[in-house]
């Protein structure tokens, strides 16, 4: 039977990505003539999340795997809290991408997405939250597909990794504060946006490569260590 | 205790959800100018005038900035003012630029309210049921956060009296915050496992768990609740169909208060103003009982 | 038939070459209390580890463990979830979720109860302990003593017959501790549920056990009555290293040779030296330290953490001489970790004078109030590791000092010989029991060439033989000249290896002296040796010094 349970979850998921976003879209269009964009976008990062959060919720997780994801989800938000005084200056895409590395893609999705929930309880809930879910999610989603097998990512892809990571957080980001703003998309603003935050996505971007390219290895020894020795998260 | 602290969750959600829609879907002024007011009426009687007052001086200055911006990139509207480096700034950017922040205010106020009501474990409860998984990982992470804080702080305090840390400058503190950062996340993973241990000590994983919670719905709940829906849902039906459409460009378009638009208004107003007559309603209540004992 | 039957079991872990048990043959009855002891490594945790269905470590297991009949690994993961109860060491790392109420219920919604029925079921355990106005609490509110009692609380609430934990109050205050026990003792007496609890402070679980098994090496060495055990100890082997951690009087009791009925209590202990030893003899004589040059002093010392807050420390005075290892007592909350904040620089007094060496404190800048100078061993080890083996770590902490790797790998080499680590560099820190955590710890801390050293209960959860291990080393460190401070609740390890003791409460030193004068004098907050011993004797506050008298005593007759 697994294999049937299996082909449903895939089904709810595809059907969502495929059938239930596109639909909003259409009716966003249809219904607020192209001008609602601002809760259209935020009720699409939510459901983007909802796949994911479905393939955890049926997975066979145990206990352990789920206290982990707990702990870094945790500890991502007490590395944001930690350096809350620098700006802009956060751990928490590098640990994001650390934990999809180390943990597997759907655990990077959830350490990502669970952290801007988590982390916004301190930084404000906002109209955001659903925006940060999907960003660092993905970074976390994207990351473990990439690297879980190896486990030994190249520095310079690292590197790659984190300004990538840091540049579209800043870019999506943007896209939010203009929808916002304007209800629908006025490229001109948006533009002029991504140029006011140029500075804080060269800080994204810049604190990204440098988390990673100190942390990334100690942090995976350390998490790789609990794995072996308590037997979780194997291939 | 607050009323609205005292309410079933999911009634308190349920309004959270339907008023933060109905102040993101339409720009009339009017309705935005209702749920401005509203949110910080009552934010201000859920975090005390004080906090209110701290969190206003932040906000309104954001306000002047986000409606002054408006203007700069968009030049639609006929009513030209002046010009600005050779670009027309128009009267309908400006006011647009105004509502638009009011707007994105009143949003960010009452998600303040929906914090500060529906904390955490009311978030937990509610969702407890449909992903009990993932709600449980939220309530663990949270649950975390402290125990982390202080293990945090109780590195930190070891490694400086080690003298490990040099103590000067900026480089040495973030190089300090990383040690720090490094050995909590040995430890945190390994008392996690300790934690995982006594979830199965007391059965987690076994099949059928259910879900436990402190809050029951009662009569008075369910009749709010109904209400919130009925209200709330008309009140969205109204802007969708257009009863309240409003545009800034080229020209405002007057305001018209026909039969169809006052119920609407009205109904609005009543629905975004309801915590805060609740919560009067409730204190004079309480005036009352104590004037009698 | 007896309720747990434990034949012919032996344990290897996975990948490990030694039997981590050997030969186990126990029988736990219904209602008994079941008291396991023995230096740590000996084989508990695993023992109570096998017992419970869902913790079973990975190895292979031979022998057999039923339980009602029924072996534990066939039994329906349902009944062992809920008829067994498993309470673990650090009440931090138990609590699951975020507030009381839903860590109550925990275990119930994993059994799939109804609402209604875990409310009522928790309702009564609040009642039954009551904890009921926690309720709606936090738990990182709580402090650690009631964390512990929330874990028991929340294991109690599915009714299990046999309650199975592994040193519950190795990580708690001495008072807290004491409640944690009476808790037990009420839920053996009043509700009949089987108790099978591992220990090292023994004073005052001893006496309530209905079976002591004493374990060494992964096998069972002694099991019998508490009252037996105290005689057999004495038959088998005097010197045998286990009497270290029983109670005072059932040392007393053996090392006088007596005969007839084992003292447990303070009371019991009492009367055997009433009706045997009272003589003329009440005095020891004893050594006092010589008094050298003032290390740190501070004088009328005011400390608060916030301006609105009261004062932690409350015109403080305090010297420490170079080369003493002085003690401060205290109870939970009087300030003693903030004087010891204070003590290390990482807090600052906003009144009154700290003088190191005889120059102000702000006058140290920088590091050099740490390096060469003082150091502190915090309360827990395990915050001072980065590295992944011991030896990496200590080679990493030369390296502050020393520029020079030979010259790094020398000094971490003599250090290590001095603690006896060597063997152990290899491994991961956090694999290492606590007593060889501490002594890392401290080897790291010796790296930094300090000539005070201050430490932060570094006896709590140690076993009686790595605090004896820990007391030589506090020894050779004297020899070397450093000076000790160490903050504690310990007052027998205060009163048979510090130089002085100093009380502190109300944010002040209310009384200092020699450990035997000091505890002599104290009535209530004092060795249980001290509390037996009176009146006959007047000063003797070890288990060393009454035996002496004792003896002398009996000579005389």
């Amino acid at each position: 039977m697994p294999g049937k349970k299996q082909k449903v979850k895939k089904a709810i998921g595809l059907a969502i990505m495929l059938v239930a976003i596109p639909l909003l879209i259409v009716l966003g269009v249809w219904l607020f003539e192209d001008r609602k964009y601002n809760v259209i976008s935020m009720v699409i990062a939510l459901l983007s999340c909802v796949p994911f959060f479905i393939r955890f919720e049926k997975g066979k997780n145990g206990a352990r795997e789920i206290v982990v994801i707990a702990v870094m989800t945790a500890f991502s938000v007490i590395g944001r809290l930690a350096f809350s005084p620098i700006p802009a200056f956060k751990p928490v895409t590098a640990i994001t991408i650390i934990a999809g590395i180390a943990l597997g893609a759907e655990s990077g999705f959830m350490v990502g997405s669970l952290t801007a929930i988590v982390s916004n309880i301190f930084f404000g809930q906002g109209p955001w939250t659903p925006f940060q879910m999907f960003v660092w999610g993905i970074l976390g989603f994207v990351s473990g597909a990439v690297f879980y097998k190896k486990q030994t990512p190249n520095r310079w892809i690292l590197s790659l990794a984190g300004l990538v990571g840091g540049v579209a957080y800043s870019l999506l980001m943007d896209v939010w504060s203009t929808v916002s703003m304007e209800g629908s998309f006025n490229f001109v603003r948006y533009l002029s946006y991504v140029g006011t935050s140029l500075p804080f996505m060269a800080m994204y971007a810049v604190s990204n490569v440098v988390f990673l390219l100190v942390l990334a290895k100690p942090f995976l020894t350390k998490i790789n260590r609990i794995k072996t020795k308590y037997g979780i998260f194997q291939k | 205790m607050k009323y609205f602290d005292r309410l079933h969750p999911a009634v308190a959600f349920v309004y959270f959800a339907l008023m933060i829609a109905i102040s993101m879907l339409t720009t009339n002024p009017v309705v935005i100018a209702v749920s401005y007011l509203s949110s910080i009426v009552f934010c201000g009687m859920l975090i005390g005038g004080r906090q209110l007052m701290v969190s206003l001086a932040y906000n309104l200055p954001l306000l002047i900035l986000l409606s002054a911006t408006n203007p700069i990139f968009v030049h639609k509207g006929e009513t030209i003012l002046f010009f600005l480096n050779d670009n027309p700034v128009t009267k309908e950017a400006i006011l647009y630029g105004v509502f638009a922040s009011m707007m994105i205010m009143s949003v960010f106020y009452w998600f303040k309210c929906y914090s500060t009501v529906m904390t955490s474990d009311k978030f937990i409860y509610l969702f407890g049921r449909i992903i009990p998984k993932l709600s449980l990982v939220l309530s663990m992470s949270i649950a975390f956060i402290p125990k982390l804080k202080r293990k945090y702080k109780e590195i930190d305090e070891a490694q400086k009296a080690l003298g490990i840390y040099s103590g000067k400058g900026m480089v040495d503190k973030i190089r300090s915050k990383f040690r720090v950062l490094s050995i909590l996340l040995t430890n945190s993973l390994e008392s996690s496992i300790d934690t995982a241990d006594s979830m199965r000590a007391r059965g987690y994983g076994l099949k059928g768990r259910s879900s436990y919670a402190i809050y029951k719905m009662t009569a008075s709940d369910k009749i709010l609740c109904a209400l919130f829906i009925l209200v709330g849902t008309a009140s969205i039906v109204l802007i969708v169909l257009g009863t309240v459409d409003f545009n800034f460009y080229p020209t405002l378009s007057p305001i018209s208060l026909q039969a169809l638009q006052i119920v609407a208004y009205a109904i609005i107003t009543a629905f975004a103003f309801a915590p805060t007559i609740l919560e009067v309603k409730e204190n004079v209540l309480w005036r009352c009982l104590k004037s009698k004992i | 038939m007896a309720l747990l039957e434990i034949k012919n079991l032996s344990f290897t872990y996975q990948g490990a070459s030694n039997k981590a048990l050997r030969d186990i043959n126990l029988e736990i009855n219904q209602g008994d209390f079941v008291l396991f002891c023995g230096e740590s490594g000996c084989g508990k945790t695993t023992l109570l580890k096998l017992l419970k269905k869902q913790l079973r470590p990975n190895g292979s297991l031979q022998g057999q463990i039923t339980y009602n009949g029924t072996n534990i690994e066939n039994l329906d993961e349902k009944q062992s979830v809920c008829e067994i109860g498993y309470v673990m060491q650090n009440p931090e790392n138990q609590t699951v979720t975020d507030k009381v109420w839903h860590e109550l219920a925990f275990g119930l919604e994993s059994l799939g109860e109804k609402t209604a029925v875990i409310r009522r079921k928790v309702a009564e355990i609040c009642g039954f302990f009551g904890i009921g106005s926690w309720y709606h609490k936090r738990t990182c509110e709580l402090s650690g003593g009631q964390k512990q009692l929330l874990s028991l609380a929340s294991v109690m609430v599915m009714n299990p017959s046999v309650l199975i934990l592994d040193e519950p109050t190795a990580q708690l205050d001495p008072i807290a501790a004491s409640e944690f026990l009476q808790s037990l003792r009420k839920i053996n007496q009043e509700l009949g549920v089987t108790i099978i609890i591992a220990e090292h402070r023994l004073e005052e679980v001893f006496p309530m056990a209905s079976k002591v098994v004493l374990m060494d090496k992964a096998q069972v060495f002694l099991c019998d009555t508490p009252r037996n055990i105290g005689q057999r100890l004495a038959n088998d082997d005097m010197s045998h290293k286990m009497s270290l951690a029983l109670p005072t009087a059932v040392r007393v009791f053996y090392k006088t040779q007596g005969t007839g009925q084992t003292p447990l209590t303070v009371n019991e202990g009492k009367q055997y030296i009433a009706s045997n030893f009272a003589g003329s003899n009440t005095t020891c004589s004893f050594e006092k330290a010589s008094r050298q040059e003032v290390a740190l002093q501070i004088s009328e010392g005011y400390f608060r953490y916030e301006r609105d807050l009261p004062d932690v420390l409350n015109g403080v005075d305090i010297e420490v001489y170079k080369n003493e290892f002085l003690c401060i007592l205290g109870a939970n909350g009087a300030g003693k970790t903030t004087l010891l904040r204070v003590l290390s620089g990482l807090k600052r007094l906003y009144k009154g004078k700290y003088r190191l060496w005889g120059k102000k404190i702000k006058d140290y800048n920088g590091n050099s109030l740490y390096r060469g100078n003082i150091a502190c061993l915090p309360q827990n080890p395990q915050n001072l590791f980065v590295k992944s083996t011991v030896y990496d770590d200590l080679m990493e902490t030369a390296k502050v000092v020393n520029a020079n790797v030979e010259q790094c790998k020398s000094m971490v080499e003599e250090v290590a010989q001095k603690l006896d680590i060597a063997h152990l560099y290899q491994s991961h820190p956090y694999d290492l029991s606590g007593g060889e955590q501490q002594k890392a710890a401290l080897a790291k801390i010796l790296l930094m060439k300090p000539s005070i050293i201050l430490l932060d209960e570094a006896t709590k959860g140690l076993d009686a033989y790595s605090k004896q291990t820990f007391a030589q080393v506090v020894d050779a460190l004297k020899k070397d000249g450093k000076t000790i401070v160490m903050v504690t609740h310990d007052v027998e390890f205060a009163a048979e290896h510090a130089d002085r003791c100093a009380m502190f409460f109300d944010g002040q030193i209310v009384s200092c002296d020699n450990r035997v004068d000091f505890f002599a004098t104290n009535r209530y907050y004092t060795t249980a040796t001290a509390r037996m011993t009176r009146p006959y004797f007047t000063n003797a506050v070890t288990v060393d010094m009454a035996v002496e008298l004792c003896n002398l005593n009996k000579g005389a007759k």
